[in-house]
């Protein structure tokens, strides 16, 4: 028997979770997100309390901005092993502090900075890379298709830069929504957006076209350089970047 | 003469004759949204990459491609029969602000062609960004040119609305510039970049100022173009020369005839660049007059590395910092690595992997603990033919792209 832990599809769920196993004697065998576990039957589920936030609190105090930061970015990752990779990491924080990040040689440290810098790096990417389209609803709407889960990372980006338009970000493959309002961003599922209509604004079309001709006259033609064009800006990305949609 | 052309019209001519300027970044601004539209980011960010490989960051185009002065490597000059165009103010500030909301763009590049005299080209582009920053509360990054023999008034108006401004030398010396640009005098960009290197500040051209040399357009070697940048770098302050392949649109007498831009130049041209900035190289180190060009099959510091063989190897547990970046193939961010690792824990070969610290170039040049890469003694020759093969797969696939030199 192995025994499971299970938290509640969030990250300050996941948390409180870690520091309560982390006073246990024994490590977890796993920990996963109650939404998309799968039963079986040689594993031991062990539920435990998740209630009191002041013990949250009093836990993530315990930790620097940077420490929690790594840990969140692992978080949005799709490692099959993140919240163990986190747990091991968090143990390990507590005893060496910020002076965790020289550990490199500990496998829980290298792995959790070499995924959290794989997640930013992306994140990074897609702040250049979304494209939004002007709706007739005045809404500025963009669909993005990342290997990661950074919409999070996008919404606070997006929220200082584009902070008196509405806009609306989705991500195609997870159904998350992130609704900003002009003051704040909301994060819906495909069952909470009612109704959703996508027609464009009248003039979305001649900026559209305006881009697009920019991207292909700005290019200098004696250079041109297709693989180093497909190395910046990978394939997997094109279905959401307008001047790449002809290329397809 | 200069028609009534619809604005897609406008814009292909006008981007199309700023393409040649090799500047692209956006970083080094760390301007916030004060309630209306954008911010700046201080690392920068791409937000597309051309058919050339090249960066798009910016809307970069002219104001107008019209010109009163004839320089010769320049397809805007008076002599030439190009269709012209011009943008109004209000023009500029409706593509900028439709493109940055739609997340096309980071910000502007504005340039231009000289029209009536340098005061009023200067004027207009001050009005642009004016209106920019103040009717459309634009707060993302611009970065403008200063147009040389403009007044020091305007120029200090516009540092103070811009994130970089920027004068191009052109050609790496004062003799090639009174062939091949001869209304433009060394005196005038002198002159701007002194005032911008002595106002600069948080509110005047935060992210500091740059300037462009063409590469193979006149005789001067590596070593007098790296004299040169050198010289910007320590008097003015710089944040950046940028170095662009000539690439022949006129035909002059006084101008080279090649057939293919002079990419790979170009780019030993930034890796040396880089080395000097941030490895703590000087120009002697790298080149002298027995040695004035670059190996086009190595990149400068592999080619150093290989001349000075009785450095090497270096321990990875005991080099400086500046040492470890003598090592082929580590960069400041793996000797930061290394740095921070080795205090905890001594680092083996495959510690170095883990950390993804690549060990292909760097192999030959250290040692883990005492321990050598290879079991036998190899030869220079081995390592040097090891090298060039890695070396030309990276021409091909990365070209010359700016971005890999993030500031
Ligand atoms: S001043 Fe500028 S635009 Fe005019 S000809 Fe010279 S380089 Fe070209």
């Amino acid at each position: 028997m192995s025994n499971v832990y299970l938290y509640n599809n969030s990250f300050e769920s996941l948390m409180h979770l870690i520091s309560k196993i982390i006073l246990l004697k024994n490590n977890p065998d796993n920990i996963k997100n109650r939404v998309n576990y799968e039963p079986n039957l040689l594993d031991n589920i062990i539920d435990l309390e998740l209630k009191d936030t002041k013990e949250l609190k009093l836990f993530l105090n315990s930790f620097s901005l940077d420490i929690l930061h790594t840990v969140y970015y692992v978080y949005l990752s799709e490692n099959d092993n993140k919240e163990l990779i986190i747990y091991y990491f968090l143990k390990n924080a507590l005893k060496y502090h910020n002076e965790i990040y020289l550990h490199r040689n500990l496998k829980c440290v290298n792995m959790a900075i070499n995924i959290s810098n794989y997640v930013g790096r992306e994140a990074h990417k897609l702040k250049g890379f979304l494209r939004f389209k002007l709706l007739k609803n005045n809404f500025y709407y963009a669909e993005i298709s990342p290997t990661n889960n950074v919409i999070e990372i996008l919404s606070n980006h997006f929220k200082k830069r584009l902070k008196n338009e509405y806009w609306l970000i989705k991500d195609v493959n997870r159904n998350i929504y992130a609704l900003y309002d002009k003051k704040n961003v909301y994060y819906l599922t495909d069952k909470e957006i009612v109704s959703l209509n996508l027609e464009l604004d009248n003039k979305e079309e001649k900026f559209e076209d305006l881009w697009k001709s920019f991207f292909e006259t700005v290019a200098i033609k004696e250079r041109q350089n297709f693989k180093a064009q497909r190395n910046f800006m990978p394939k997997k990305y094109w279905n959401y970047i307008l001047e790449m949609e002809n290329r397809i | 003469m200069v028609i009534k052309m619809d604005l897609k019209e406008k814009l292909i001519i006008l981007s199309d004759s700023a393409k040649y300027d090799a500047s692209c970044s956006s970083s080094g601004s760390s301007r916030k949204n004060a309630n209306g539209v954008g911010n700046a980011a201080y690392s920068g960010i791409c937000h597309s990459f051309a058919n050339d490989g090249r960066c798009i960051s910016l809307l970069k185009i002219l104001m107008t491609n019209s010109c009163i002065f004839d320089c010769k490597y320049c397809i805007n000059r008076r002599s030439n029969n190009v269709k012209r165009a011009i943008f109004t103010p209000e023009e500029i500030c409706t593509i900028t602000i439709n493109f940055y909301k739609r997340n096309y763009i980071e910000g502007l590049f504005l340039s231009s062609g000289i029209i009536k005299s340098p005061d009023y080209t200067m004027e207009k582009i001050i009005e642009t960004v004016y209106l920019l920053r103040n009717k459309y509360h634009f707060n993302g990054y611009i970065h403008a040119k200063a147009i040389p023999g403009a007044s020091e008034y305007l120029l200090k108006k516009l540092g103070k609305l811009v994130d970089r401004l920027s004068a191009n030398i052109e050609l790496p010396s004062d003799n090639s510039l009174k062939l091949l640009a001869p209304q433009k005098s060394v005196n005038k960009i002198d002159k701007i970049m002194t005032t911008v290197k002595e106002n600069k500040s948080r509110f005047f051209v935060p992210a500091g100022q740059s300037t462009q040399m063409i590469i193979g357009a006149s005789s001067e070697t590596d070593l007098d173009i790296l004299n040169k940048s050198e010289h910007l770098y320590n008097k003015y302050e710089l944040k950046r020369v940028f170095y662009s392949a000539y690439i022949p649109v006129n035909s002059d007498k006084l101008l080279p005839t090649i057939k293919m831009p002079p990419l790979v130049r170009e780019n030993r041209l930034y890796q040396a660049d880089w080395l000097l900035r941030f490895y703590g190289y000087k120009v002697d180190n790298l080149l002298d007059k027995n040695n004035p060009n670059f190996n086009i099959l190595l990149d400068p510091k592999a080619d150093w590395a290989l001349r000075h063989l009785d450095e090497y190897p270096k321990e990875i547990n005991k080099a400086s910092y500046y040492d470890l970046l003598k090592i082929p193939g580590i960069g400041p961010k793996s000797a930061q690595k290394i740095i921070n690792a080795r205090k905890v824990f001594k680092i083996e070969f495959s510690d170095l992997k883990k950390m993804n610290v690549s060990i292909k170039r760097a192999m030959y040049f250290i040692t883990c603990n005492g321990k050598y890469y290879f079991n036998n003694a190899i030869s220079k020759g081995f390592i040097e033919s090891n090298l060039i093969l890695d070396s030309k797969e990276k021409i091909e696939s990365i070209g010359t792209q700016l971005t890999l030199f993030n500031e």
